[in-house]
């Protein structure tokens, strides 16, 4: 039995409320396919892959402890449900370590929403999503982030990780959906992969930066997606707030802090010559950064209407 | 005890409030995004004092085959960038004007394990420190141990020096994200991609003390996936140091050379995931330096072959 070391004895409650934040997320967003049965990291991952054996190293991390595994970079995990990571690690004589790690990110949304926050592709055959970069595999199921990858680039490595991440795959027997706001995106122009889901202004400002103030409100308690549309690098973000009044006050915030000059237009053209729309239909607000024209941010903004 | 985040100090309201329309309007490149322009950079030698300059110094021979670091090379490199930059042949000369015999002298290294400052840089900073006449006893080299080594604790220089790499937060593993040590809880300026890192350069055991950059990019980290961001495949021997007194100046070309490098691997525009506005913040909330290429006068010297900028 691996020995298991942990890191979480600062952050008991913080866990916890995290973890039943997560279980209001699941209820809310309505997205899980299949009831999920708790099911343990160490459960999932298998002894040996083609020659590479687990070692008795495992160590766990919470939402506190993850800057000991990973520096700042935890900051990204923590701006979603995250409630701890386990770490597993493979060996195999004359060849370099495979590393597994396990993020428990507490609902499917926010499993989906970190992977969808780490990839520029994605394909189909390993969890819900997969992507193989360089010499790591990560992919999103039910409410674990996965990430398999070689110390050491190479052919017999490279098959080892994909069965591991196979093998984790296959023991992880819930699945759950996409957010359903990822589903209420106009698909005209759409570029594929895309979408970052997240919550949080720091992400935003991590995938688009609008300003140095939380000028939409974002928060734990919103939904947020931002995505890109072609011709051109046009960026339409949609955001769900609790009700039609915290939309309509975030969208009087960024018309008063970003295009004052569109109160009454709702769109506006910046230095850069392109275009900036706001709308909001009942909880949701969208807002269309970067279109080429008016009638381009106007369009995709009632595209987006029309949808939500 | 505690340090306060030094951002509340600087609570000016009209430059509190920065958003992308701001950086727009002072052209904040690195902010954003894939609007970094290359052509604006001036490459012209001119006496216009508002300019930075940085010196991007390139040799074939660096790195080895094997990964190694010609150490006899480095110093050179070192020296024919100081020189270039401070306008004058005789590198101890440059020296003399930036450390005095006198100086207490922090290298703030990085030492993260999968890309540290090689100790062939190190070795040749501390060489050309002493060679101004300071020292040994006076010169300390480190990076999380900063606030409790006695050279750093009564350091009145300060040289940065580390490697650039992608970074899944801060969008790039920069010279103004170096001194996140000089705080007892760095976590308290990852808030919002590190936007408030420059505020440490304003802490006043940093203040004031910098008298070099020095942007290592011999095996730079151009792409990263995944929590620890790192892998061998998205390395490459690009064998440069971009040296400048001015740190977001130097910062922004490194991102301008990663926005190139990706367009060149991926053969398509591949801007940078993250926004790197921490670069950004640190001059037009910070004032540290420049963002603005179109005011930063790059020297490029040495190996052309695959320059990118």
């Amino acid at each position: 039995m691996p020995l298991v070391r942990t890191f979480c004895s600062r952050s008991l409650n913080a866990v916890g409320m995290v973890l039943i934040l997560g279980s209001i997320m699941i209820a809310t967003d309505n997205c899980s396919k299949q009831q999920a049965p708790e099911q343990s990291p160490r459960d999932l991952v298998p002894d040996e892959s083609l020659g590479w054996t687990l070692q008795d190293s495992t160590e766990t991390y919470d939402r506190e402890g993850i800057f000991d595994y990973i520096d700042g970079a935890g900051e990204v995990y923590r701006a979603y449900g995250f409630a701890g990571v386990t770490v597993f690690r493979y060996d195999r004589v004359g060849e370099g370590g495979i590393i597994v790690e396990i993020f428990d990110m507490g609902s499917p949304a926010d499993a989906y929403g970190v992977f969808s926050y780490s990839r520029e592709e994605e394909t189909s055959g390993i969890g819900q999503a997969y992507e193989f970069a360089g010499s790591l595999l990560h992919f999103w199921k039910d409410r674990f982030y996965v990430c398999v990858r070689a110390e050491q680039p190479g052919e017999l490595a490279r098959e080892a990780v994909v069965a591991i991440a196979k093998s984790i795959d296959g023991k992880i027997t819930a699945e759950g959906g996409k957010p359903a706001l990822v589903g209420m995106l106009p698909q005209e122009g759409l570029v594929p992969h895309s979408e970052t889901y997240f919550h949080t202004h720091p992400v935003l400002n991590n995938r688009y930066f609008v300003s140095t103030e939380n000028i939409l409100n974002l928060g734990a308690g919103t939904n947020a997606v931002l995505a890109r549309y072609s011709p051109g690098r046009v960026y339409l973000l949609c955001i769900e707030y609790k009700n039609a009044q915290e939309a309509e006050a975030a969208r009087q915030q960024f018309v008063a802090r970003y295009i004052p000059e569109a109160r009454d237009s709702g769109a506006a053209q910046t230095e850069n010559g392109l275009w900036v729309a706001v709308v909001t239909q009942r909880q949701y607000l969208g807002i269309v950064f970067d279109a080429p024209d008016y009638e381009r941010a106007v369009q995709l903004a009632d595209a987006l209407k029309g949808k939500v | 005890m505690k340090q306060d985040s030094f951002s509340d100090q600087l609570a000016e309201p009209e430059i509190h409030r920065l958003t992308r329309r701001d950086f727009m309007k002072g052209l904040g490149a690195v902010a954003v995004g894939c609007s970094v322009t290359l052509p604006l950079l001036s490459e012209v030698l001119l006496a216009d004092e508002q300019q930075s300059r940085v010196v991007l110094i390139r040799d074939a021979d660096v790195v080895g085959r094997d990964g190694k670091i010609n150490a006899a090379v480095v110093q050179r490199m070192l020296d024919q960038a100081v020189t270039a930059l401070l306008e004058n042949a005789d590198p101890v000369a440059c020296w003399k004007r930036l450390v005095k015999p006198d100086d207490v002298v922090g290298i703030k290294s990085n030492e993260w394990d999968r890309l540290p400052t090689p100790p062939e840089v190190e070795r040749a900073l501390k060489q050309r420190v002493m060679d101004a006449g300071v020292p040994e006893r006076n010169i300390g080299i480190d990076d999380r141990g900063v606030l409790g080594h006695p050279v750093f604790r009564k350091c009145t220089a300060l040289i940065n020096v580390r490697p650039m790499r992608t970074h899944a937060w801060s969008a790039a593993g920069s010279l103004i994200k170096n001194y996140i040590m000089f705080v007892p809880q760095p976590e308290d300026y990852h808030d919002d991609n590190c936007a408030p890192l420059g505020a440490i350069w304003h802490l006043p055991h940093v203040k004031g003390k910098t008298r070099l950059n020095v942007l290592v990019m011999l095996t730079p980290l151009f792409y990263g996936v995944g929590p620890h961001h790192f892998d061998k495949t998205f390395v490459w021997n690009y064998n440069s140091l971009l040296v400048g007194t001015d740190p977001v100046a130097v910062d922004s070309i490194g991102i301008s050379i990663f926005e190139a490098r990706r367009k060149a691997y991926f053969g398509e525009e591949r801007p940078l995931r993250a926004s790197a506005h921490h670069i950004t913040l640190a001059d037009k909330k910070y004032h540290l330096g420049t963002s603005d290429l179109s005011k930063i006068q790059l020297i490029k010297l040495g190996w052309k072959e695959g320059v990118l900028i």
